[in-house]
């Protein structure tokens, strides 16, 4: 498919912290673009043609369009709250396609599989019914009252807990995931993911958190999350077909991957389909 | 060459590096398939593609006589059907979810398996028996070129200048790929063994170097 329905919208395309003056290549949708420093300390990001593209910085990341957006980035009210660890855990490329990695993001079954002993571990393999919805106003997939069993669901667990979560789907290569947070039960952790489409079948995932925990260190909170990627890596580099297919008929979904049928019915109405595959292909 | 390989045999592996609770990736033509032996030592070839959600289920795993999705656990008989969600532990899989499964035999060491309802037996290896598997990047047709002497219908290619009592046995991998089963006389002693082995490597070398000159031609 092409990128028409797509481009107007916001993309990660490197961390704010790590911009050089001589800039770094890398791809946006297909195209070359370069991501540098200007003279006054503000992201510059140019084109395959030299022309200069939108951004903007936010949530420890430069964002560019290679069209015009006429939104703001998507709000995160949780990441301006005072205390919490800002966690930039870098970059993993995966050779999937970018609405792939997200919708993997989304999904919890897979937890005590792919992600053993850490994120799920059998036989707490159930997934109970969860809410999902479009939500019309802010147009964004939601799901919510999602529970799972988790023996260490994140660094500053001990054991195991019933974790909740909250999903949130608000632009197409972007998720925002709301889980339990152990030491303060009434807030939640933030984590995101960050898709950065380079190409249909190969994207950058920038995983971003926002987390109350100062007691484990920065090292470790950054390795724990590329465990996780990487885990998640091995399953999104062999999956069939490459691209996400939109239409029913490929995949056989169940009441678990509800999140997922809305997130692939969302992209499709919004003709969002860079990364997809359609029936009429 | 196997143009058409549907409904005919195709030696996928040894049935020695097959073992219990084990699962790999094989071609039958153009296929992928999961090749797995259960707790009970029975071989499967099933297609390599969870339906759920498109994983390589040669990435899975085996327990007892099941085949099971690396990515949430589905799990497959050895008949195709889909024996359990993890997700939902109290639902039956519908009859609707399966998996292809292909013919599979197994013989004088050797696992056969084949696309559609093949004609009869495996060949049989008559006096062989299987040593290693060597993936070798050149099509058969180099491999020929490099063994001065051309494969029989069954497969089955004994090289010019091997010391006797070997013979290979060819599948086509597609995409310039041959995977080679060497056999030798099933009464070859240790140093013959070795012999037969070096003499497959030197003639892998030869043909992938014919392959990489016929590439650049």
């Amino acid at each position: 498919m092409n990128k028409i329905g797509m481009i107007d919208e916001w993309y990660p395309v490197g961390l704010f912290s790590q911009l050089d003056p001589n800039g770094r290549d890398t791809w946006l949708m297909g195209e070359p673009i370069r991501v540098a420093i200007d003279g006054e300390g503000n992201p510059l990001v140019t084109g395959g043609n030299g022309r200069v593209l939108a951004v903007c910085v936010r949530y420890g990341h430069v964002w560019a369009s290679l069209g015009k957006p006429d939104h703001d980035l998507f709000p995160i009210p949780e990441a301006d709250q005072p205390g919490r660890r800002l966690v930039e855990v870098g970059v993993v490329r995966v050779r999937c396609s970018p609405l792939r990695a997200v919708e993997n993001f989304l999904d919890i079954a897979h937890f005590p599989f792919v992600h053993t002993d850490i994120l799920g571990s059998e036989p707490h393999t159930e997934v109970q019914n969860y809410k999902v919805e479009i939500r019309e106003e802010e147009d964004e997939v939601w799901a919510t009252q999602v529970k799972f069993y988790q023996p260490q669901a994140a660094k500053s667990a001990s054991g195991g807990i019933t974790t909740e979560y909250m999903y949130r789907v608000p632009a197409p290569t972007c998720s925002v995931l709301y889980k339990t947070c152990p030491p303060r039960p009434s807030e939640w952790d933030v984590i995101t993911l960050f898709v950065q489409p380079l190409f249909e079948d190969v994207c950058d995932v920038w995983p971003w958190m926002a987390l109350y925990d100062d007691d484990t260190p920065m090292t470790d909170l950054i390795h724990f999350q590329q465990t996780i990627f990487l885990q998640d890596r091995s399953i999104l580099e062999n999956q069939i077909p490459t691209l996400l297919p939109l239409d029913p008929g490929m995949e056989i979904p169940t009441r678990a991957d509800l999140t997922s049928v809305a997130y692939r019915r969302w992209l499709k109405r919004h003709n969002y389909t860079y990364g997809a595959q359609l029936v009429a292909q | 060459m196997q143009s058409d390989t549907a409904g005919s045999w195709v030696p996928v592996a040894l049935s020695s590096d097959l073992p219990a609770l084990a699962v790999m990736p094989a071609r039958i033509a153009s296929e992928t398939v999961a090749l797995w032996r259960s707790a009970s030592g029975r071989a499967t070839a099933s297609a390599d593609r969870c339906p759920h959600r498109g994983m390589r289920l040669s990435h899975g795993f085996v327990r007892g006589e099941a085949l099971s999705c690396i990515y949430h656990g589905w799990s497959y008989a050895q008949g195709g059907q889909c024996l359990k969600i993890p997700a939902h532990p109290g639902l039956t899989p519908p009859e609707t979810i399966r998996v292809v499964t292909y013919a599979v035999a197994e013989q004088d060491g050797v696992v056969w398996a084949a696309a559609g309802a093949p004609a009869g037996e495996p060949p049989r290896l008559n006096g062989f028996a299987p040593l290693r598997s060597v993936t070798v990047d050149a099509a058969i047709g180099f491999i020929e070129a490099a063994a001065g002497v051309g494969m029989n219908a069954d497969g089955f290619l004994s090289p010019a200048d091997a010391p006797s009592g070997l013979c290979l046995l060819l599948s086509d991998q597609g995409a310039g790929q041959t995977l080679v089963h060497v056999l030798i006389g099933q009464d070859a002693g240790p140093s013959a063994r070795i012999a037969a082995s070096r003499a497959v490597e030197a003639l892998r070398r030869r043909a992938e170097a014919l392959s990489t000159e016929g590439a650049g031609a």
